[in-house]
């Protein structure tokens, strides 16, 4: 579900995709929106987020040559992952205030859930960090968003190659259940050390007569997945239909 | 007059009406709509002059309207509807019923040993009586006191609406009527202070309510500007358009102080955010229909909100 982020790409978040449903070719109509400052200020967002994350890709593989082994690579690293993940909260705000013509409630879903990820599973419960599962949605969301904020980078300086554009509505039919998959495994490693410490949880009695349990609440943040994933998966694969046959007709007549 | 109906969205012909009378309603040309396609009763048509314009009402007639010897009218289908009565009632029955089924410690819900007991606070038994007033007040409200503008919402809010307060009872009632449950920090005071707050908000909600319903007269959809009457409470008037979600506020914070429950607390944000959304949206069209609008007026809290 984090890696609907996927989704909140196709869904138009930062220029061009899903919510142009309409189209690509609509996009550069679409462009007429943000004045030159707006658009100077989303290609330098979406450039320093594409470096972010292939700063990420490379420590992986740099990290990889260096151990040896693919395990417990995420300590690697852990710091511009935090970072530039987490600065994608920034793109909430742009839906907010209407330079990126998304859906705020989308968007905030599918940025929150990714940050939950990170901050709330993988850096609370210390001994997820040596997980595999780790790696899985770490290397399935470095792939996505390099593709992702190069796909916006592009649109936005109206010189979309089609091989980016390709990659994004493509490479999403693997990437997204592996991700879903690390998320979800780790998620299901965290529960036993969750519930051992109690993390995150309040019990009765107490003066604000509230309670809380963290376990309870990560297995039905599981179970959500259930509903949400198929209906992300399957909207993308509608968007991957419109959008690319309907470049290949542009195709054919250039 | 000829009077032809096109889908808005695929410009289908769906219905071409002939002899329709000039000083036909929309009201009427919908009611001759049903009858070439029943499933689309009066209250789920919208009909516009325009495929992407505002829906026409039910008053507006053929002959005022832009139109020449053949009106032309775009359909849209606005889904299965409900009517705003079946809504209310059945989303304040849920909340009434379910606080209930906590409050006797109904099996299943707190562990066999308390089992229909009962709480020794007499704080918990107040916020029975309180919880259960509101709701019940709401009911009779509905039956006998409000003057709907609609007659029906789509029918996917009665699922929303009911799992947002059916939901928010349930958590509620659960904390407030727990073996568990801890009185307010600040005792009798605390309890006897909140409950002035609830009471006088609830007289002042209904105040508003019937001061609503007077300045329109029974079946009709007047609109007027709701002024202060004789009664104190609907005074607030003066400061507020929408006063009615101002003492809803105040009720809920009222109980929140009473039980200290962070639940009702959260319940009371939520629902203020939402009356702050309803509230400007109607201080906006209070605005723009009339020109004589008292300035001083804020649309929930007053001087800032």
């Amino acid at each position: 579900m984090a890696a609907a982020a996927a989704i909140a790409a196709s869904k138009g978040n930062g220029g061009g995709g899903g919510r142009a449903g309409a189209g690509e070719a609509s996009s550069s109509r679409r462009k007429k929106g943000p004045g030159p400052l707006t658009t100077a200020y989303l290609v330098i967002y979406n450039v320093v987020m594409t470096a972010g994350w292939l700063v990420i890709a490379v420590g992986l593989v740099r990290a990889y040559l260096a151990k040896g082994s693919y395990h417990s690579l995420y300590y690697s690293i852990e710091k511009p992952l935090k970072f530039f993940q987490t600065g994608a909260l920034l793109e909430i705000l742009h839906c907010a205030i209407g330079i990126v013509p998304s859906s705020v409630v989308l968007t905030s879903i599918q940025v929150m859930s990714r940050v939950f990820l990170i901050w709330a599973v993988t850096h609370s419960v210390k001994e997820v960090q040596s997980e595999d599962s780790v790696l899985l949605f770490v290397i399935a969301w470095t792939i996505t968003e390099i593709i992702r904020y190069s796909f916006y980078t592009f649109s936005l300086l109206n010189h979309l190659p089609y091989l980016i554009k390709w990659a994004r509505y493509t490479l999403f039919i693997v990437l997204y259940p592996m991700g879903v998959s690390g998320e979800l495994l780790t998620i299901y490693a965290a529960l036993p050390f969750v519930r051992q410490a109690g993390l995150y949880s309040i019990s009765l009695p107490n003066k604000y007569n509230f309670s809380f349990d963290y376990y309870a609440f990560l297995i039905l943040i599981m179970i959500s997945y259930i509903p949400l994933f198929p209906q992300l998966y399957f909207h993308m694969i509608h968007q991957r239909r419109k959008i690319l046959s309907h470049t290949e007709e542009h195709k054919k007549f250039e | 007059m000829g009077v032809e109906i096109l889908d808005a969205k695929t410009r289908e012909k769906l219905c071409f009406l002939d002899k329709v009378e000039p000083q036909a309603t929309i009201a009427e040309i919908k009611n001759l709509f049903t009858k070439t396609h029943p499933q689309w009763y009066p209250a789920r048509q919208s009909l516009r002059l325009d495929p992407k314009g505002k829906s026409l009402k039910d008053e507006d007639v053929l002959q005022k309207l832009p139109v020449g010897t053949t009106a032309t009218l775009y359909f849209r289908d606005l889904g299965a509807q409900i009517s705003w009565v079946t809504v209310f009632l059945t989303e304040y029955a849920g909340p009434l019923f379910i606080y209930l089924l906590f409050y006797f410690r109904v099996p299943f819900i707190y562990g066999r040993k308390y089992d229909f007991t009962s709480s020794r606070h007499t704080v918990v038994h107040l916020a029975c009586i309180c919880h259960s007033f509101h709701y019940i007040k709401r009911l009779l409200e509905t039956l006998f006191v409000h003057r709907f503008s609609h007659g029906t919402m789509p029918l996917r809010n009665i699922f929303k609406n009911c799992t947002y307060y059916w939901g928010f009872a349930a958590w509620m009632a659960y904390y407030i009527n727990h073996p568990l449950y801890t009185p307010p920090t600040y005792g009798a005071q605390q309890v006897k202070l909140a409950l002035a707050i609830f009471v006088i908000c609830q007289l002042g909600n209904f105040s508003i309510h019937m001061a609503l319903r007077d300045l329109r007269p029974a079946g009709s959809k007047t609109r007027k500007i709701p002024y202060p009457t004789r009664n104190p409470f609907t005074w607030l008037f003066l400061l507020v358009s929408c006063p009615n979600y101002t003492y809803e506020v105040g009720s809920w914070i009222g109980f929140a102080i009473m039980t200290q429950c962070l639940p009702v607390a959260l319940f009371s944000l939520v629902g203020f955010t939402q009356m702050t959304i309803w509230a400007k949206g109607k201080h906006r069209s209070y605005l723009k229909e009339f020109r004589d609008y008292p300035p001083l007026r804020m649309p929930i809290i007053p001087f800032l909100l």
